[in-house]
């Protein structure tokens, strides 16, 4: 695992949530593709999102003490017919990842997770080494269809996320790098 | 109070129309085995995501009334879900823990319930309404107040009953009747409200 010791660590966690383009781009995209449901926990990477979804009145918007929490409520939702988006880092993926694999997998529930990917090329926190090497592996021991952001055109991912969603029947992870949106 | 009598006495208690979400083992087990139907949903695994599920079903469809049938261990594993329930108070949540002070549906291994007040943390974190109760009447009465919602309900039940009940297998098939159950329920009640609103 390669970090960035020795270097000023660039500051990913700045409180600063003025509008973000891609970020911006991500939420017309999940909107155009009937999300109205919001719920996670946070992840300072993931801040304009929240941010968007926040102050969206279109969405309904639960918080989640924990991410199995969350992974309820959208599962809630989901069968109350809203179209749900949970956010979340991939800490909280592992903490997860029972109510991910013995609820809405085999319920068959289509339900989009945006989740930081931590612990990839460049991490400074060592907590993070561990899941960040298994993220991928994890999610492909599932079975699910994940898509890592490697500064493709955002709109485009979010369709073929939901295209290949929509076939599957299954939950669907998009994974964003630290600095996704710079 | 057995599980049996305390469920018996919630389905046989609550209207046709009432949505109820189950929690994981034995209770889901005997729901399935008794009075399957599909206003009911059944959690077999993701233990203790009961709540949070019934917290999500009670905002999204504020016109029904969401039974949660909870266990003690089970709501010990997702304690925080009472916080955020608290939190958005929906005004047609009922949280009903049976408690038998075990892990029933494994060993009957020794839960911490008994360390727990379940009705004061419910009450202290926000819900409206709680009520400890220890017999099928009580557990009635709860059911049918008219008191303010969310309500929370402590059941105490005895440890032990039949085990060998059938489990809940096609999930996805559950889940589309459940769906089309919401579905057709929302639209019929909205059809209901409109022809009435014209009548005034």
């Amino acid at each position: 695992m390669e970090t960035n010791k020795g270097e000023a660590n660039p500051v990913f966690n700045d409180l600063s949530k003025s509008g973000n383009q891609k970020a911006g781009r991500l939420h017309q995209s999940l909107k155009r593709h009937g999300v109205n449901f919001a719920t996670g926990v946070p992840c300072g990477v993931l801040c304009h999102i929240i941010n968007n979804l926040v102050n969206d009145k279109s969405i309904m918007h639960v918080l989640a003490n924990r991410e199995s929490e969350a992974v309820g409520i959208s599962a809630g939702a989901y069968l109350s017919g809203k179209c749900p988006v949970v956010y979340m880092q991939n800490s909280g993926l592992f903490a997860s990842s029972n109510d991910i694999a013995s609820l809405l997998i085999p319920y068959k529930m289509p339900i989009l997770f945006v989740v930081t990917y931590r612990g990839c090329e460049g991490e400074d926190a060592v907590q993070h080494f561990v899941t960040g090497r298994a993220t991928e592996k994890l999610l492909e021991s599932f079975g699910v269809d994940f898509f890592v952001y490697e500064k493709q055109d955002i709109n485009d991912l979010v369709n073929e996320i939901f295209n290949r969603m929509n076939i599957a029947y299954l939950p669907s992870f998009l994974l964003l790098k630290r600095g996704w949106n710079k | 109070m057995k599980r049996k009598d305390a469920i018996e006495t919630i389905f046989s208690t609550i209207d046709d129309s009432d949505i109820t979400v189950s929690t994981t083992g034995l209770i889901s087990r005997e729901v399935f085995s008794k009075f399957d139907s599909p206003r009911n949903i059944y959690i077999p695994g993701s233990m203790g995501l009961v709540s949070s599920i019934g917290l999500s079903l009670a905002l999204c469809n504020s016109g029904k009334k969401i039974f949660v049938i909870d266990g003690d261990a089970s709501l010990l594993m997702n304690l925080g879900s009472l916080v955020t329930i608290g939190t958005y108070k929906p005004n047609n949540f009922f949280h009903i823990v049976l408690d038998n002070g075990a892990y029933g549906s494994c060993s009957e291994e020794k839960s911490l319930s008994s360390s727990a007040n379940f009705a004061k943390i419910a009450k202290d974190v926000g819900f409206n309404t709680v009520f400890e109760v220890q017999d099928e009447n009580e557990l009635k009465s709860a059911i049918v107040s008219d008191s303010l919602c969310p309500i929370f309900v402590h059941a105490k039940i005895e440890l032990g009953g039949r085990r060998d009940f059938s489990r809940p297998l096609d999930l996805p098939g559950i889940k589309e009747r459940f769906m089309s159950f919401l579905l057709n329920n929302n639209i019929r009640r909205q059809k209901y409200d409109i022809s009435r609103r014209k009548n005034v």
